[in-house]
């Protein structure tokens, strides 16, 4: 008698919901270290821990010598760690590393749980009336607000002590736990963006995304669609949470977060593979 | 050349932490008492050539 053992089948995604419920976590203990006592004694504030931190004390850096206050130097660190991992696989940091961003898959996912939708279909455009999904003609020129929100705080920091998100900044409102009014209202805009539009924050006013949106075009692994095998279903449309139309033939686009839901939802075997990007698949 | 999905959640895990730890042995290490106004060992290498330069 012969035992045959078969391999479980590997899910995509329940690998990336773990390593989301991992980065919240660890952006949670980052804030709970930093209430307590003797914060300074141990690498600096919660603020040194952020990728986009870097960005914001970088030409203060360059021009003057000194960072700004509650940054340190290991801010670059988790920037260049943020860039590297956007040189090798484009916006992965935001679909699979970033806390914020599982922070508002989670809230999308229980939204639609609390508005009767209890189990959910792949590829099937879910009952609930919550996240909406914006008209074309209001969500295309919003999506522009988180580059303007970009240059305006590269801008402001030369000109401010502290970086000049701090004060708005919806991770230090969620996981830094040390509030003020304005923080209060970033939470506030936050939690109901996110319920009202799945990703709201990402979409249209993370400067860290706004930066990190070239990389998909340039990013050696990729996603890359098989013409002969798609047959333009449009599943993997519906389940994208950034709302990407077309993505068969959008798989490089700048607000892509390469979360692979996509690749997940797809029925038809080899119509979407990752791949490294080579001469003959540069679309 | 096509990857195996399995593996692209290690890749994106392995790149992050090898980045991390090129910056922080290029110095860009956590500072210890506070918030950091130094310079590291690198950007002081780079201030001095340029000076050196000029």
């Amino acid at each position: 008698m012969t035992t045959v053992i078969r391999e479980k089948p590997f899910s995509l995604a329940k690998s990336r919901r773990v390593i989301q419920w991992l980065a919240v976590i660890g952006t949670f203990v980052l804030g709970l270290r930093h209430i307590m006592p003797g914060e300074a004694s141990r690498g600096g504030s919660f603020d040194s821990f952020c990728a986009f931190g870097g960005i914001e004390t970088l030409l203060p850096y360059l021009s003057t010598g000194h960072l700004l206050k509650s940054t340190n130097l290991l801010n670059f660190s988790v920037l260049i760690a943020t860039l590297g991992v956007s040189l090798v696989a484009g916006r992965a940091f935001c679909g699979w590393l970033c806390g914020l961003g599982a922070l508002q898959d989670f809230i999308a996912e229980w939204t639609r749980k609390l508005l009767g939708e209890r189990h959910h279909i792949r590829g099937k455009q879910s009952k609930a009336i919550l996240p909406l999904r914006l008209p074309a003609a209001v969500d295309r020129p919003l999506r522009y607000a988180k580059y303007f929100v970009l240059v305006i705080i590269l801008f402001a920091s030369l000109y401010t002590a502290f970086p000049p998100l701090r004060e708005f900044c919806p991770v230090r409102a969620v996981f830094s736990l040390k509030m003020t009014p304005l923080l209060w209202l970033a939470l506030g805009i936050f939690l109901a963006g996110s319920i009202l539009v799945e990703r709201f924050w990402c979409k249209y006013l993370c400067p860290l995304g706004a930066t990190l949106a070239i990389f998909n075009k340039i990013s050696p692994v990729r996603l890359v669609t098989d013409t002969n095998h798609c047959n333009n279903c449009g599943r993997c449309d519906i389940e994208c949470s950034m709302g990407i139309a077309d993505v068969p033939i959008n798989l490089d686009h700048p607000e892509c977060v390469r979360c692979m839901e996509c690749l997940n939802t797809c029925a038809r075997d080899g119509s979407l593979t990752i791949q490294i990007r080579n001469k003959e698949n540069v679309t | 050349m096509k990857i195996n999905p399995r593996y692209y959640p290690a890749i994106i895990i392995a790149a992050y932490v090898i980045f991390l730890l090129l910056g922080i042995l290029l110095g860009f290490g956590p500072e210890r008492g506070g918030e950091g106004h130094g310079n590291s060992a690198l950007i002081q290498i780079a201030f001095a050539t340029m000076e050196t330069l000029a």
